[in-house]
């Protein structure tokens, strides 16, 4: 498109803005920067100085003691119920992540078929999604819990035995991992339906012309088509995956033992069940880390921040 | 007699009324004076109803058939003082953390709330709460015979500091017994109630499974059921509470105990019994799924009060049983006080005083059938002992005899020291790594209490 006041195919020439110019820029992103300031940066600015101290609500004249300030840190690397939790949550983030991401595609390349029955199920799909989380938990609960679970009486009344999953050793992070996938697979689904439908009819027709079978069409058109969209929801929800809390709190209480136990809910029994916030601290500290760099390495995957050409 | 004018109407109404005659002076004089002599006694606090008129003051606690008696009785209480009371529930684990959290600010946000029992050291302690002393010496302020004596004496004991300041008032006692749901299976074993720690497993071989009743169920809060079996095997939470906290559960008592009470919830218990909650383990037993459970009396009575009690004519009831080194039946109260940071504290105390007054207990015994109550007064009187005769067992001794133990002989201690949540919670993992199979009894217990160790020592206390 031609730029006014210029012939066709010229374009102005970028000039940098002069100093007074360049003030008034500034001045203009005084207000969004404070606010960003007040709501992001300083909480995590106190969270980091929380952790340099053994804070103890119980004990008030902890508040400032700045003495040992890596102190929480070694604790931490001692501490084998934390590094124990990171490998949970790193379990749990796998699983969950992968199988989100494995049937919501499964399901969107189904309701991206014409057919009005299929239509009509897209909503009845989306209805795990939009419940609150906690009711999400206790519908989980009633099916996890023996002598109320409608699972368990079927199971039986078909003469098997099954264990009570949310409380056996080897099912327990199991049963946390299929209420989360089944919560929000809906998620990937919906992202992956939306990139599907803007998807060019084009580049399967030639496939097709070009003699690709039903198998080949996914694996080598519509996958690399879906590559970006798939990384974005993996981001979306393996950060979602890191604040997993309601499923444990109600169904397994981080155990049996330890095996439920993800990093952010150790940090909030050190926080709200011990008073240890310097400690629980920490903990976040690590934690936010961790998924400040897993971001980032996904985002270069991704690709975004490059420059366009 | 004088013609008495007609009083106006409308707007001149208040006006006229408020007329003062010489003659109404006379008599009102005249009443007082003879009201005193033939000895209407006048409660200094009674003469000062409605001093509180147009105060609002909040509280909370955690949920309880108490607390919703109370609530019910409210409007008297409202109506008698004119203080507008908004009294929040929430359930217990939420309630504890956001009291927890609340009470270090020392906010303003509750006139009263509840003191939690395994948080009595710690919050008492760190000095989050009133001192109600003053306001129990006050005649203004309480009536004379409000009897602050009448508590069991194990029902404050932890409600104390050191200098015999008292924080809070008992609203229930947590007494445990043991109450068997089907009874009937027992004796039709040709067994009793079981008095001993071998007789109870004895009776749980012989009765599991029968009927489709599982033999034993108990709730997840492993760090209130384990320990009178880990007492009873002669084993301890700490060394000595409260002056020396060393954790001493990596004991071969210890672990005879923790054997003992896996097999318990693993053998004789309903498969997912480790997530019941206390609710969950009551209504397994008042279905007849499930038989004995050594509980606090609050969930046990309803096996035979309860509406929808489907065990209320075989349910039996007995004391914990006692192991070799004894009997330590599990007991707690819980009071209401008033944080340190609250701004209506008469008003707070007004409430608390109705809310725990004889009064008041006998009442919500009477008509709404509590049991778990601490005044002396009330738990040996007449009517207690007969709304506590359950199917021929008298429950009302027995929760007495629970509550002077613990009192007596300060074996409860261990419960009330402040860093009991963090210990608490490592023996609640421990038993949990024992019942699902991932540890022994030994290695659970040794990792538990390594771990305790290191959160004494993260909260400061001296080892």
């Amino acid at each position: 498109m031609p730029t006014i006041g210029l012939p066709a195919g010229r374009v102005a020439p970028v000039t940098k803005p002069g100093p007074q110019r360049h003030r008034f820029y500034w001045h203009m992103l005084i207000p969004s920067l404070a606010v960003l300031i007040a709501v992001t940066l300083a909480p995590t600015v106190f969270l980091l100085a929380t952790s340099l101290t053994p804070l103890d609500l119980t004990r008030p004249a902890t508040i400032g003691d700045f003495t040992h300030p890596a102190r929480n840190y070694w604790l931490l690397l001692e501490d084998r119920r934390f590094l124990n939790s990171l490998w949970v949550q790193a379990r749990l983030s796998f699983w969950t992540v992968g199988l989100q991401l494995l049937i919501g595609f499964g399901f969107a390349l189904l309701l991206n078929m014409r057919s009005s029955l299929l239509q009509a199920l897209r909503t009845v799909f989306l209805i795990p999604m939009v419940l609150p989380p906690i009711v999400v938990a206790i519908i989980w609960k009633v099916i996890y819990t023996p002598d109320i679970s409608p699972l368990h009486w079927a199971i039986q009344s078909l003469g098997w035995r099954m264990p009570a999953l949310i409380t056996d050793a080897n099912w327990a992070l199991t049963a946390i991992i299929i209420a989360d996938t089944w919560e929000w697979f809906p998620f990937t689904m919906l992202m992956i339906l939306a990139a599907l439908q803007m998807m060019p009819e084009e580049q399967i027709d030639a496939a097709r012309v070009d003699g690709a079978s039903a198998w080949q069409l996914t694996w080598y058109v519509t996958l690399p088509y879906l590559k970006g969209v798939l990384l974005v929801a993996g981001l979306f929800r393996l950060v979602d995956s890191i604040k997993a809390f309601p499923l444990i709190y109600i169904l397994t209480d981080g155990g049996p033992g330890s095996l439920t136990e993800v990093t952010n809910y150790y940090a909030f029994i050190q926080a709200f069940n011990f008073s240890f916030l310097g400690y629980s601290s920490a903990i976040t500290v690590v934690l936010v880390g961790f998924t400040v760099i897993l971001s980032w390495l996904i985002l270069r995957l991704v690709g975004w921040g490059r420059d366009v050409e | 007699m004088p013609h008495r004018p007609k009083l106006p109407t409308g707007s001149h109404l208040t006006v006229a009324a408020a007329r003062f005659h010489r003659r109404d002076l006379l008599r009102a004089a005249l009443a007082c004076t003879a009201g005193a002599v033939i000895g209407f006694k006048v409660s200094p606090v009674r003469g000062q109803a409605k001093k509180f008129a147009g105060v609002n003051i909040s509280g909370a606690a955690f949920q309880s058939t108490y607390h919703e008696y109370l609530k019910s009785y409210l409007p008297e209480f409202e109506a008698e003082t004119g203080v507008k009371v908004d009294f929040q529930q929430q359930a217990f684990p939420v309630y504890n953390q956001r009291m927890d959290l609340e009470l270090s600010t020392k906010g303003s946000a509750y006139d009263f709330c509840n003191l939690t029992f395994i948080y009595s050291g710690r919050w008492v302690g760190a000095n989050w709460f009133t001192p109600l002393n003053d306001f129990v010496k006050d005649a203004n302020k309480t009536p004379t015979d409000w009897d602050a004596e009448d508590f069991v004496a194990g029902t404050t004991q932890h409600l104390k500091n050191a200098k015999g300041e008292i924080f809070a008032f008992p609203w229930e006692a947590g007494g445990m017994l043991m109450a068997a749901a089907r009874g009937d299976l027992i004796e039709k074993a040709g067994l009793k109630m079981p008095t001993t720690f071998d007789e109870l497993m004895k009776v749980c071989e012989a009765v599991n499974n029968k009927e489709g009743v599982s033999a034993y169920v108990a709730d997840r809060l492993h760090h209130w059921n384990w320990i009178p079996f880990l007492m009873g095997f002669g084993g301890k939470v700490f060394r000595n509470p409260p002056e020396d906290l060393f954790p001493a559960f990596d004991t071969p008592e210890a672990a005879n105990a923790a054997e003992y009470y896996a097999r318990l919830i693993t053998e004789m218990s309903p498969p997912g019994v480790m997530s019941f909650t206390d609710d969950q383990a009551m209504r397994a037993q008042m279905s007849g799924r499930s038989n004995i459970r050594t509980q606090a009396i609050t969930w046990i009575t309803p096996l035979v009060a309860h509406q929808e009690s489907k065990v209320a004519k075989t349910a039996r009831y007995a004391l914990m049983p006692a192991g070799p080194a004894g009997n330590y039946p599990g007991s707690n109260s819980h009071g209401l006080g008033i944080p340190a940071g609250a701004k209506n504290k008469d008003a707070a105390w007004a409430f608390i005083s109705w809310a725990v007054s004889k009064k008041t207990i006998e009442r919500i015994v009477k008509e709404k059938g509590y049991g778990a109550v601490c005044r002396r007064s009330v738990i040996t009187s007449d009517y207690f002992t007969k709304s506590l005769t359950l199917n021929g067992d008298s429950v009302a001794p027995l929760f007495l005899q629970v509550l002077e133990l613990g009192g007596k002989t300060g074996y409860m201690k261990y419960r009330t020291v402040p860093v009991f949540p963090q210990v608490g919670d490592k023996i609640n993992k421990a038993m949990e790594r024992i019942a699902s199979k991932q540890q022994g009894a030994r290695e659970a217990l040794k990792q538990a209490q390594e771990e305790a160790i290191a959160d004494l020592k993260k909260a400061g206390i001296p080892l």
